[in-house]
């Protein structure tokens, strides 16, 4: 560079990889609103309701409490990176859509589908520009991408939590029954198996980089592929056994997710500093948000079980 | 002349810690661990002398094989988390800052370039890189054809690294490029920084494999030690317990198994009988002289202080100083040639983020037949990231640059990324430490040092600095300028397979001290082209299990 | 001239990025050290100029106080752990130095060091470390190692001692309990220096 192409004024609030306080600050509030509305569906998975709600109420949490997930996650997540590049912030902006589009009377039938469309395209490009940002890497491909280069298959739980959105006004809008129902079901099923055994394989890569220093780490790499496995023999193979089997192993999921944000929450205050120094630590320590995604994807597979009981 | 005191407490510095029953608890602020203690009429089965990279290993190690151990080392015994400040200046306390005389055509600068004065000996300010010895330098003479032997098994060697890596817990990268296979790092590689990804870029660029740097600090938490957060002090002392030194790892286990650790205690002499086996040592603590007594002793105080009390210790049987039958102590001492080369980037590095060497290239330790290769032996080539103070006297010295040329360069401190070596330097026998007729405040006489490059080194040296250019080159930095220097001492009581060859056995054992044993950098006969505290922590951990599988210590005599 | 007008690291003072440990230690510096004067009020002079050549600040209103400091080490005969041959130990190499500079300047110009313009200061500086020195004085004083590995190197490390040194140059300051998260090329965490206009290539 030459000497005259150097700005005269010494500062420049926004160089390229610029650090945008008003945006960050809009984000990390965007992440917070993520947690919140966590903690607030996650006690509701915890009671067990009766009589049990219907299949289409059971799938619209598991996807909001996904998208709630995502929101808080890829909110602190981006936010670490930088925001760096602008389409950084589709990732919670869409989370947040689509959590509000699951939300009780928002928007039309038309805004919403519109909505969860999106969030599935949005977490297929998510793929994408995760893939090119973790190639671009010196070393790439290599384990150490895939430890600290934008993770690859993360953005895939907005595209989830999108079809969870639609098929789940699909069923409230004409309710099916008898064999449509059951055979909606087994794909449905099939579908979200492969959807724990993705989430499960993030866990796996992620506790990998953490050396599984705590014993606890081998949980959501064991039992939401086990899991997983069952519910998609239940769908191969429909039977009252394995229905029942997948069912206690998918609601053990589930609270194996609610109990993962507090061991994440137990490791923030086991790294230098603790709560005190959370600037730091919310965004290195392991991600609160996270784990609750199992529990998002485990009431879908819940959804799907009840369906295939479909009288 | 004094050494500088920290000026956050001083008394560290003065009175020791470790005494009454208790030693400090590394991993609190004031709280204590409970410390057996010896008297010391007391024969111990051993008393060890330093206890950094060396004899910490060893402590911990014979400790827990049930021998009764002493092991003192005149430097204080800090509580990283109360003691050590973000702060250059301060942390000058860690350093060995007494005086030494340095001479001879490259004279060698030592203090905080060169070695440590505390529990948990030169590991409390190192800077991590745990490197392991390309295999086949462990034969060196039979296998390369260049400088000598060591006197032991590269298959052992090979396997008490595994050991030590474990018991380290090191972030290492999953595939690591270079040299035979390797069982995985206990933990993951850290983060590269961008400092090291100028080394990854410039590497991929000329053509080599690079990795990140294998790290004795943990990217998740280990036991009381939370991960690093990346501070970048790590050369003045790591405040959070992150790094793995001896300090946070050893040194409590070998308190745990019964050992006694002495801070503040500078051990003077070796005193030995008419038969010339070691009877105990002379020691300064708490203002005055006392003698330990011990069944046996190891020495284990870096290359210069090892061989300096060795040749300090002249008795009845060894009037040359002990162990020194055939004139070798003190010589074939071996520094690393560390010369840089830095540049200019135009995006901000900020290379005060995470420890100094993220990322590493051995690709001139594993090339053996390359038309450019004119020296034998190889040097490994690292990211670095100094720090304010540490990197502005390193261009004065240099380059004699100052004044506004000084302060225009510093402006740049962000933007500046650098490459340096660890380069393998020959040993030779003029190397070497010798004690000066001044004394110092105890009495004891000053080491001179003596240190000339040879021409196998230069050449090195300029490959390096050549090479490193090119690769900083390719990453992209520019206003390329360069520093030489040296870094880690090894040798001076080196290991060889009969007494004309080296002052210890294989095992580490003197060959002129029955009871007597070597057992740090010192000990190794030639240097390689990686940093050293692994292989010493190996080398140490394998001479204790050859004591362990012996028993008796004192069996020879 | 700073690339980073506007930072400072004492404003992180009271955050998460200093501890306890740090804050005494940077207190207790601001605070200036203990008055312990040793050196002759002729020396202090020389001693003052060298130090405003090697790190000179026309630009600072309130200069870094780096004399004063120099002074407290001398006095103090705080080692290094090298004394390189040629040199006598550093409280005498400290003392036969700046009378040495002291002579050269009289040989050569006719008046103090202390006395001599900027520039003037420089070139004598220069001189000394090329070794080409007139002064008897400079008699087994290695002149070189005196002038960069003692005098230079002593100035330089209490200049970046100074945490108005490290907010000049965009240095994060102390940091910890708390690091930072992004360590990526043009990166930056919300507790470090806004980033400068790049380098223009300086002295290239
Ligand atoms: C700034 C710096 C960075 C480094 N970084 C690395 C790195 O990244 N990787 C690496 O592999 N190596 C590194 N090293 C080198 C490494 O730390 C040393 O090579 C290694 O610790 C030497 O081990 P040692 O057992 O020989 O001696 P030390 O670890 O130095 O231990 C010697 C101990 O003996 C004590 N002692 C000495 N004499 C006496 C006596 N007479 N009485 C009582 N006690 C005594 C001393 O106080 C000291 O504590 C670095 C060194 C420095 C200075
Ligand atoms: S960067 Fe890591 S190892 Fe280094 S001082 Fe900081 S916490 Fe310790």
């Amino acid at each position: 560079m030459s000497p005259a192409a150097a700005p005269p004024v010494p500062s420049r609030s926004a160089p390229v990889e610029g650090y945008r306080p008003l945006a960050q600050a809009t984000l990390v509030l965007a992440g917070a609103a993520g947690l919140v509305a966590l903690g607030a569906l996650l006690p509701r998975l915890a009671r067990r309701a009766r009589p049990a709600p219907a299949p289409a109420a059971r799938l619209r949490r598991g996807a909001a409490v996904l998208s709630a997930s995502v929101l808080a996650d890829s909110a602190t997540e981006h936010y670490r990176g930088s925001y760096h590049h602008r389409a950084m912030f589709a990732a919670p902006a869409m989370a947040g859509a689509t959590l509000a589009s699951l939300g009780p009377g928002t928007g039309g039938p038309g805004v919403r589908r519109a909505t969860q469309r999106s969030a599935i395209a949005t977490g297929l490009a998510g793929n994408l520009f995760h893939l090119r940002n973790a190639m671009r890497r010196p070393g790439a491909p290599s384990w150490e991408t895939l430890f600290y280069a934008a993770p690859l298959g993360a953005p895939g739980a907005l595209a989830m939590a999108g079809i969870g959105g639609l098929v789940a006004s699909g069923l409230e809008q004409a309710p099916p029954g008898g064999e449509t129902a059951r055979r909606l079901g087994r794909r449905l099923a099939l579908g979200t198996s492969a959807g724990l055994a993705a989430t499960s394989a993030e866990a796996a890569l992620l506790h990998f980089r953490g050396a599984f220093h705590a014993p606890a780490m081998w949980l959501p790499v064991t039992l939401p592929p086990v899991a997983a496995l069952a519910l998609a023999g239940a769908a191969w193979r429909p039977g009252e056994r394995g229905i029942g089997r997948a069912r206690g192993l998918l609601r053990a999921t589930a609270a194996m997710g609610l109990l993962g944000m507090a061991f994440h929450a137990r490791g923030v205050a086991r790294n230098m500093g603790g709560w005190r120094n959370w600037s730091q630590n919310l965004q290195v320590a392991p991600p609160m948000p996270a784990p609750p995604a199992f529990a998002g994807v485990a009431l879908g597979g819940l959804a799907a079980l009840d369906l295939m009981e479909a009288p | 002349m004094s050494r500088p005191l920290g000026t956050l407490d001083p008394s560290a510095e003065t009175a020791p810690r470790a005494a009454g029953g208790r030693a400090p608890d590394v991993f609190s602020r004031e709280g204590w661990v409970p410390m057996r203690c010896f008297r010391d009429e007391d024969e111990v089965d051993f008393a060890v002398i330093g206890t950094g990279a060396g004899g910490g290993v060893l402590a911990a190690r014979l400790a827990e094989a049930g021998f009764s151990v002493v092991a003192l080392d005149a430097g204080p015994f800090w509580r990283p988390l109360a003691d050590f400040a973000s702060d250059e200046r301060e942390q000058d306390k860690l350093y060995w800052s007494e005086e030494r005389l340095s001479t001879g055509g490259d004279p060698l600068q030592f203090g905080s370039n060169n070695s440590g004065r505390a529990v948990g000996g030169s590991t409390v300010h190192f800077q991590m890189v745990t490197l392991r010895f390309r295999p086949e330098w462990f034969r060196a003479r039979s296998d390369l054809g260049y400088a000598r032997d060591w006197p032991v098994d590269p298959d052992a060697m090979w396997r008490y690294y595994a050991e030590v890596e474990a018991e380290l817990g090191i972030a290492g990268p999953v595939r690591y490029p270079w040299g035979p296979r390797r069982g995985r790092y206990p933990y993951r590689p850290h983060e590269v920084n961008a400092a090291g990804h100028v080394l990854a870029r410039g590497a991929e660029a000329v053509g080599i494999d690079w990795s990140p740097t294998p790290l004795a600090t943990v990217s998740a938490p280990r036991g009381k030690a939370p991960p690093c957060v990346y501070r970048g002090f790590c050369k003045i002392g790591c405040s959070t317990n992150a790094k793995q030194s001896v300090l946070n790892t050893f040194i409590p286990r070998a308190l745990a198994a019964g050992a006694e650790v002495r801070d503040l205690a500078m051990v003077g002499r070796i005193e030995t009988d008419r038969t010339g086996r070691a009877t105990g040592l002379h020691y300064h603590r708490g203002g005055r002289w006392r003698f330990q007594r011990a069944r046996a002793v190891a020495v284990a105080g870096y290359s210069i202080e090892t061989p300096r009390l060795l040749l300090n210790s002249a008795g009845p049987a060894h009037p040359d100083g002990i162990a020194n039958a055939e004139g070798l102590v003190g010589r074939h001492l071996m520094p690393h040639v560390n010369d840089a080369v830095w540049g200019v980037m135009d995006e901000e590095i900020r290379w005060y983020k995470g420890p100094p060497s993220m990322a590493v290239s051995e690709h001139w330790n594993y090339t053996d037949d390359h038309p450019s290769k004119d020296f034998p032996g190889g040097y490994a080539f690292m990211s670095q990231g100094p720090m304010p103070a540490d990197f502005a006297t390193s261009l004065v010295s240099n380059t004699g640059m100052f004044g506004q040329a000084l302060r225009n360069r510093m402006a740049l401190y962000n933007n500046m990324a650098g490459l340096k070596s660890v380069g393998e330097v020959l040993p030779d026998p003029d190397n070497r430490v010798e004690l000066a007729e001044e004394r110092d405040a105890l009495g004891l006489p000053l080491a001179r040092v003596t240190f000339s490059y040879g021409e196998e080194d230069r050449a090195l040296s300029r490959h390096a600095r050549a090479f490193q250019r090119e690769v900083l080159e390719a990453a992209g930095a520019r206003d390329l300028f360069e520093t030489t220097g040296t870094a880690h001492l090894m040798g001076g009581c080196a290991m060889g397979a009969t007494p004309s060859e080296g002052v210890v056995d294989g095992d580490g054992r003197a060959w002129s001290c029955p009871n007597l044993w070597v057992c740090d950098g010192s000990a190794m006969p030639t240097g390689g082209g990686v940093n050293p505290a692994l292989t010493i922590m190996a080398n140490a951990a394998r001479i204790a299990d050859t004591i362990i599988a012996e028993r008796a210590p004192d069996r020879r005599g | 001239m700073t690339r980073y007008p506007g930072y400072d690291v004492l404003a992180k003072r009271d955050t998460p990025s200093w501890d306890e440990a740090t804050r005494r230690v940077v207190d207790a510096r601001l605070a200036g050290p203990a008055a312990r004067p040793v050196l002759e009020e002729r020396d202090y002079r020389t001693l003052a100029a060298l130090c405003d050549a090697v790190v000179p600040q026309p630009d600072r209103a309130e200069p870094i106080p780096v004399a004063p400091v120099v002074e407290a080490a001398i006095a103090e005969d705080r080692t290094t752990g090298t004394r390189f041959e040629g040199l006598p130990t550093m409280r005498e190499a400290w003392g036969r130095g700046l009378a040495a500079l002291e002579a050269e300047a009289r040989l050569r110009h006719g008046t103090a060091f202390a006395d001599l313009t900027p520039e003037t200061r420089e070139a004598l500086l220069h001189a000394v470390d090329a070794e080409e020195v007139e002064a008897p004085e400079w008699d087994g004083l290695a002149p070189r190692r005196l002038f960069r590995d003692v005098m230079a190197d002593e100035i330089l490390r209490v200049y970046f001692a100074h945490p108005a040194a490290w907010s000049e140059i965009g240095f994060g300051g102390p940091a910890s309990p708390r690091g930072y998260v992004r360590l990526g090329a043009g990166r930056r965490d919300a507790w470090e220096a806004p980033f400068a206009p790049p380098p223009d290539g300086g002295e290239r």
